[in-house]
């Protein structure tokens, strides 16, 4: 009988296990063999297994078995058996046999390093004891070979994640070549205006779907107006267009539009979703970006010009790497695009630093491959992608690059500083730095002159006061417990007034201080004994500092005779003695001494201090002006980046060197991957996702102004291209426009004509019945997709209503560095309702961005996303009905309306519909408008009924669908 | 439908004061029911296998299993409380108090600053029936020991505020992902439509901020609506506790007025422009927006209790006032049906040095208030389905720093739980001797949320959502829940 295949398999494995045991038993053997007899070496044996099974197995079987047997095999680790003990896990041996104390299991169920196993809690001691004897015998189990593991390191742990893609995966659609497809033929030819007519109709043919009629010019007017610009069309805008008759006039609209700098405010904004923009660091710390906006100028201004793509790719990816225009010093330009990469999320108080960086790195990868690739790469660092053919190996590849990167000035300290880079040489900066640092030393200087002079001052006073610390502490109490006059008491006990007043603030009861308990609990038949207590300590210690201070003043003297730098002054720990601390050095303690004492110091004193102060404040306005700066990244030290074992970094594999991602490299036709041997790697990765060969570049973009204009993307996930993600439903018309970007010379522009000059954009947004229920999500394009504004539009648009917007250009509306105290309102973002510039320019802190951003979905900054998911909610309801800002929109124009002398109430409601919906009112809407004004000045009568009525009119039509929605 | 017969209904619905029209007239006029728009296109199908409806993704829904809590209070105590100075005694560093730690310091906040062990100024004492041992710094909550579950095993990874706040919220302490609220009403809904499903009272700007009640990548609808936040003075808030929710400059009769006539011209509009579901879903949300603004700032009239309950949560003392105004609101919206109601008790407790003062005046602020919220909830039969959870973002070291403060420690911390279908007077898990390492019944942050999904009747595992190509979850790709802790 022929064995069948699972179990013939299985005696292969049999035969090889036996085969390895005999072969390590006689090494064993032979080993051993020289120091005890076979004899001694049987009785060890017997007692070594009685060990095993009585202390050993049952303690692995009641806690590891549970996920490391050979089914679940958690981590790659069997604990059942010998072989798997001795193999290990992924991440390599936990059996050193060449130094058992040092085998990774003991640290591990120690509980000393970072894994600790078992996870729900450590081991009894007496366990752990066991273990580590049995490991230090060897690890002998019974009924197996007692063998050495492969303990050589790295053999394991460089187990390869590589493996062959399947057929399936090579053949995905999205790392094909680009085809260059004919435009379909169909039977409407009349109907296809532009190549994608041809495309999107031969689908509707296929379905025997007709397409919508055309929209009205208004509504058309409308839609391009803010897809293009993010704004409404104006009266005359309107006016113009429904007077042109002749057969370009939309065509000239899209030219005005695109020349428009409002176009670049909008498709600037379109992109900073995808780059994940935002002003500040979030997480934790939510540290300023003091430059971010520069990167948002770039991206809005790369728009208005029509930046090409590719360069456009290139320049956020390494901007820095290219030569400079002009051939000045520095690519200004190209070092603020590499904000892309700068200003993604970061946790910067993150105590595992290394762990902090390569969670940047990761967001890099993630930010890097989601908005140019459409593949989400990131899901590749603990193990090979779930679902796409992108390798762990592929991560690493890609993590080099920017572990190569530098984005951090020093990432040592408890919260890290980010790096800015200086938009000036790198001579020009060096020699800003050397005059700081001069400057920063006469400062030192003068600000050591004034301590001195307090210093000694307090000193004096402490010369004359120190033995009356008891004395002020009995004397304080009588004032505020027992109410005495504190003027009478200071006369009586001749004691400085000033100083009692202080005494008596510091230590009247309200606050808890573990130093004053013992104070404050003492009876008064005590109070004298514990208060020569706190006397005696404070002599002691003030004896200690003084001879500190003393010490620290003859060395400065030293260091600056000889011309050398001088040590920092020392401070008085405040943990090691508060009592101490309190009374000495805090403004207003009650032996302290500040600038404002002025009672405390001679008038000579005085004078030099005034003086001091003067040159001071001087010396600080001389402060060298820093150059311009930028939130950016240039190259760092070069990194051999390794594969992290299930991403963890103390777990290295098989070594990463810098590349992209095989799947795509290994495509035919796809752009081979460049040789890198020196550098960081980020300027070939920019040339090779810019490269026209790269299936994936062209058509994720194409598929984001596709998106931009109709709503929804050819396909629906338009950062993800992966298996996950959506199929095209217009495969074809993708290659297509992608095909046609590339020749284009990737001009977005001429993405936007060739899309708004088809009449598949020009449709209607109804659609006859069947149409509906044929394709009720509007995937094949039968229809226009009506869509609700995005909050920029919403908001832009009810400041244009009322003409109070302000359309300056660029800079910033963000001042400061670094963050601010915990719950300070400076922690929000600036309120939107209180400002007139576009949305656009508003800043936007990570972490609290504004809530009316929120509310009406504008995402959360934090991961690359291409798309919004709008929603229709209650409490945005409530911002139509009661929000301020809507209501300030709807009075001021009402009082423009009402200022126009030459109108009548129709010609009123006419303009709002004009200004409010960008399109004229119909009769009926007149005439309901009216009955309203009407009836509601009547009903809720007042001195200003009739612009209340109005301004309730416009609010109304406002928060109407008329307004939210483009159709 | 032809544009006659369009045009016809449109005169018919000329806005005319003595014939408002009803939605249910325009209905039938328009021959329209509403069950023939196509409802399901804009929702994902993850909220239509949860049942949600468009017009409602807050509809309350059947959890996976029968639940043992239907809401959540969240107690939180921003900055690390010290456990081994509260909940989690060591006799051990009595003992050996001023003594060098026995084994190496896992990785601190501040490196540089390490003393030795030191012991807790506070006694222990027994609480309730079940002696469970409480510090002298909560003499109140000691009183309702027999209803704490007490977790002395926590295990966090983040060290530094932001991450440890971020993983107690989110799951994740680098990513940033919907919090915990977010998901519950995510999965269950929410009992009110009148109130949010999801309220983050006077919650901390820093440390995440908003990322700590927000939605992240789940549907706007799931985040958290903040009260105020903790910058700001109770009667700051009191006044607009929710963002646009009252009106000042117009009666409630003026307002009704014109939305009637919004919804008159989005009815019209609407009219012209057929099988569209988001634009009913936006008209039904007008309606829903103004009962919200009729009956939700009732819920907010904390002054309304009577005095002895007011006293019962110290709002007659400067000192338990404005976390005892937190903790009766939480009670007043868990009684309506909110789902997941945060209190945070801002950024107080991260004693470097000074433990003693620092700790000592902490406690008494939200003490007396937290009694009172288990006390008041009991009396009202509101406990045994409300879980509340009491916590930090971390606990702190046993080794001292600065002399007489605590760094932080997310390696073995205590939070505790009460009501919603836990075991009373109980404490689960243990930390080493002196408190440092979590070492038995270890509670990652993963199986807290576990945990609690699980009392919520949701297994952890389920309730997925996909967004850029995973299906991800609160808790990951880890959780286990701790059943023993279940009653």
């Amino acid at each position: 009988m022929r064995p069948e295949p699972n179990r013939l398999r299985k005696y292969i494995f049999i035969a090889i296990i036996l085969g390895l045991s005999i072969q390590f038993l006689l090494e064993y053997v032979l080993i051993s063999g020289a120091a005890a007899s076979t004899e001694e070496l049987r009785v060890q044996e017997a007692q070594q297994a009685e060990f095993f099974e009585k202390r050993i197995r049952p303690v692995l079987t009641r806690n590891c078995s549970g996920c490391h047997n050979p089914k679940a095999q958690v981590a790659g680790l069997d604990l059942t058996t010998a072989e798997g003990f001795l193999r290990g896990g992924e991440s390599g041996p936990i059996f050193n046999k060449e130094r058992p104390e040092q085998s990774r299991i003991l640290q591990v169920i120690g509980y000393e390093g970072k894994l600790k196993m078992p996870p729900k809690g450590k081991l009894k001691e007496d366990e752990i004891t066991d273990i580590a004897e049995w490991v230090r015998m060897g690890a002998p189990w019974p009924g197996a070979a007692p063998v050495a593991a492969v303990s050589e390191p790295g053999k394991w742990a460089g187990r390869s994640t590589v493996r062959e893609f399947t057929e399936q995966e090579k053949k995905y659609w999205a790392f094909q070549s680009l085809t260059h497809p004919e435009v379909p033929k169909v039977k409407e030819q009349s109907w296809v205006r532009s190549p994608i007519d041809g495309f999107i109709l031969s689908k509707l043919e296929g379905q025997n779907i007709k397409p919508a009629s055309p929209a009205g010019k208004e509504t058309l007017l409308r839609r391009a107006t803010f897809d293009l610009t993010g704004m409404p069309p104006t009266e005359a805008e309107i006016r113009d267009f429904l007077a042109d008759d002749s057969p370009d006039a939309f065509k000239k609209v899209v030219e005005r539009l695109l020349a428009s700098p409002r176009y670049g405010e909008k498709w600037g904004r379109n992109w900073l979703d995808v780059a994940r923009y935002a002003d500040s660091t979030g997480n934790d710390e939510d540290h300023r970006y003091p430059y971010a906006w520069k990167y948002r100028d770039y991206v809005i201004e790369s728009f208005n010009k029509d930046l090409p793509y590719d360069q456009f790719v290139r320049e956020q990816i390494a901007g820095d790497m290219l030569p400079p225009p002009n051939s000045e010093g520095i690519n200004r330009r190209g070092i603020i695009a590499t904000g892309f990469l700068a200003l993604g999320p970061k946790a910067i108080a993150q105590q595992d630093k290394k762990k902090m960086l390569y969670d940047v790195y990761d967001e890099q990868v993630d930010v890097t491959s989601k908005a140019f690739l459409g593949l989400t790469i990131s899901c590749a660092r603990c193990h090979n992608h779930k679902f796409d053919p992108i390798l762990t190996k592929d991560y690493y590849s890609m993590v080099g690059i920017f572990a190569s990167t530098k984005s951090f000035s020093d990432p040592k300290p408890l919260v890290s500083q980010v790096y800015y880079k200086p938009l000036v040489t790198k001579e020009e900066y060096d020699r800003y730095l050397e005059k700081r640092k001069a400057h920063q030393k006469l400062v030192r200087k003068e600000q050591l002159a004034i301590g001195e002079i307090i210093d000694t001052a307090r000193e004096q006073l402490l010369a004359t006061q120190i033995g009356r610390v008891a004395e002020y502490m009995i004397a304080a109490r009588a004032v505020y417990q027992d109410k005495a006059d504190p003027a009478s008491v200071s006369r009586e006990k001749q004691l400085d007034p000033e100083i009692l007043r202080r005494w008596v603030e510091y230590l009247k009861p309200g606050r808890v201080r573990l130093h004053l308990l013992e104070w404050d609990k003492t009876d008064p038949s005590n109070l004298k004994t514990v208060a020569d207590k706190y006397q005696a300590q404070f002599n002691e210690r003030y004896a200690q500092w003084v001879k500190v201070l003393n010490e620290w003043r003859e060395k400065y003297r030293q260091s600056v005779a000889t011309n050398k730098e001088a040590s920092a002054k020392p401070e008085f720990d405040a943990g090691k003695d508060r009592f101490f601390h309190e009374v000495l050095f805090p403004k207003g303690g009650p032996f302290a001494v500040s600038q404002d004492d002025k009672a405390r110091f001679s008038e000579t004193e005085l004078k030099n201090l005034t003086e001091w102060k003067k040159k001071l404040d001087e010396l600080k306005a001389q402060a060298p002006q820093e150059p311009e700066m930028a939130c950016a990244v240039e190259d760092g030290e070069i990194a051999d980046q390794k594969v992290f074992i299930r991403g963890d970094y103390h777990n290295e594999g098989e070594d990463a060197p810098k590349a992209f991602p095989q799947i795509v490299i290994s495509s035919p036709g796809g752009p081979p991957q460049p040789q890198i041997s020196s550098g960081s790697g980020r300027l070939q990765l920019a040339n090779w996702i810019a490269d026209g060969a790269n299936p994936l570049t062209p058509r994720v973009m194409v598929n984001r102004i596709w998106q931009g204009h109709f709503g929804e993307g050819i396909v629906r996930t338009p950062d993800n291209f992966g298996k996950m993600g959506e199929r095209p439903s217009h495969p074809e018309l993708l290659d297509f426009l992608a095909w046609k970007f590339i020749e284009s010379g990737w001009s977005v522009k001429s993405m936007h004509r060739m899309i708004m000059l088809s009449n598949a954009y020009q449709m209607s947004s109804q659609a006859d019945e069947a149409a509906y229920s044929a394709d009720p999500e509007n995937r094949l394009l039968s229809r226009f997709n009506r869509r609700r504004l995005t909050v920029e539009e919403m908001r832009d648009a009810l400041l244009a209503i009322d003409g109070s917007l302000d359309l300056t250009v660029g800079g910033t509306l963000q001042s400061g560095l670094g963050t601010d105290g915990e719950n300070d309102n400076k922690r929000l973002s600036m309120n939107p309702e209180q400002l007139n510039r576009r949305t656009v320019y508003l800043p936007l802190r990570r972490a609290n961005l504004p809530s009316l951003l929120n509310l009406f979905d504008f995402g959360d900054a934090t991961t690359a996303s291409g798309k919004r998911q709008l929603t229709n909610v209650a409490t945005q309801a409530l911002f139509w009905m009661n929000s301020e800002f809507v209501t300030e929109r709807s009075n001021n124009f009402v009082r423009s309306l009402m200022a126009d002398k030459n109108a009548n109430d129709e010609s009123r409601v006419k303009a709002a519909y004009r200004r409010i919906a960008n399109r004229e009112a119909l009769p009926e809407e007149v005439s309901s408008a009216l009955n309203y004004i009407a009836d509601y000045s009547r009903k809720f009568s007042s001195e200003q009924s009739i612009n209340k009525a109005w301004s309730s009119f416009c609010r109304a039509l406002m928060a109407s669908n008329n307004f939210i929605y483009v159709d | 439908m032809t544009d006659k017969f369009l045009k016809e209904q449109i005169q018919s619905m000329i806005y005319r004061p003595e014939r408002p029209l009803s939605r249910r007239a325009w209905l039938r006029a328009a021959g329209l029911g509403f069950g023939s728009l196509s409802l399901s296109a804009l929702l994902s199908d993850e909220m239509k296998a949860l049942g949600a409806t468009q017009n409602n993704p807050l509809a309350p829904r059947p959890p996976h299993f029968e639940p043992k809590a239907k809401r959540v209070i969240f107690l939180f105590m921003h900055g690390g409380p010290s456990s081994i100075d509260t909940f989690d005694p060591k006799e051990r560093l009595i003992r050996d108090h001023g003594k060098p730690l026995p084994f190496n310091r896992p990785l601190a906040f501040d490196k540089s600053d390490a003393g030795p062990l030191m012991k807790s100024p506070w006694e222990f004492r027994p609480g309730g029936k079940s002696g469970l041992p409480v510090s002298d710094l909560f003499p109140n909550v000691r009183d309702c020991a027999d209803d704490l579950c007490v977790v002395r095993s926590m295990v966090g990874e983040g060290v530094d505020h932001g991450a440890a706040l971020l993983q107690t919220f989110t799951g994740t302490s680098t990513f940033i992902r919907p919090s915990m609220g977010s998901w519950a009403i995510y999965g269950l809904g929410t009992e009110n439509q009148n109130l949010p499903g999801f309220i983050a009272i006077k919650p901390s700007l820093a440390h995440g901020g908003a990322k700590n009640w927000g939605s992240a990548f789940l549907p706007g609808t799931f985040q958290g609506t903040a009260i105020g936040h903790a910058g700001l003075k109770v009667d700051e808030i009191k006044d607009q506790p929710i963002e646009y929710l009252l009106n000042k400059r117009f009666s409630p009769d003026e307002q009704r007025f014109e939305l009637d006539f919004i919804q008159n011209i989005n009815r019209r509009h609407e009219a012209l422009r057929q099988n569209d579901p988001q634009l009913e879903a936006r008209i039904q949300a007008f309606e829903l927006a103004f009962r919200m603004q009729a009956e939700a700032p009732e819920a907010f009239m904390v002054d309304k209790e009577s005095e002895a309950t007011k006293n019962l949560y110290g709002l007659d003392d400067p000192t338990t006032q404005d976390f005892g105004w937190q903790c009766l609101l939480a009670r007043r919206l868990a009684e309506r049906g909110v789902r997941f109601i945060q209190c945070t008790h801002s950024y107080k407790w991260d004693q470097h040095t000074e433990l003693y003062n620092g700790h000592t005046q902490n406690a008494r602020e939200v003490d007396k208030p937290i009694a009172g919220l288990l006390k008041d909830l009991k009396s009202r039969g509101l406990l045994k389905d409300t879980l509340v959870i009491w916590a930090g973002e971390f606990g702190r070291t046993p080794v001292s720093q600065g002399g007489d403060g605590r760094d932080h420690n997310p390696y073995g911390y205590s939070i505790w739980m009460a009501g919603g279908g836990v075991k009373g007077g109980f404490a689960y898990g243990a930390t080493d001797e002196v408190g440092y390492h979590a070492v038995e019944d270890r509670m990652h942050i993963h199986d807290f949320h576990a945990t609690a999904l699980h009392l919520l009747g949701l297994e952890h595992e389920k309730l997925t959502y996909r967004y850029s190509g995973r299906d991800f979850r609160l808790t990951d790709v880890a959780g286990v829940v701790a059943k023993k802790i279940v009653a």
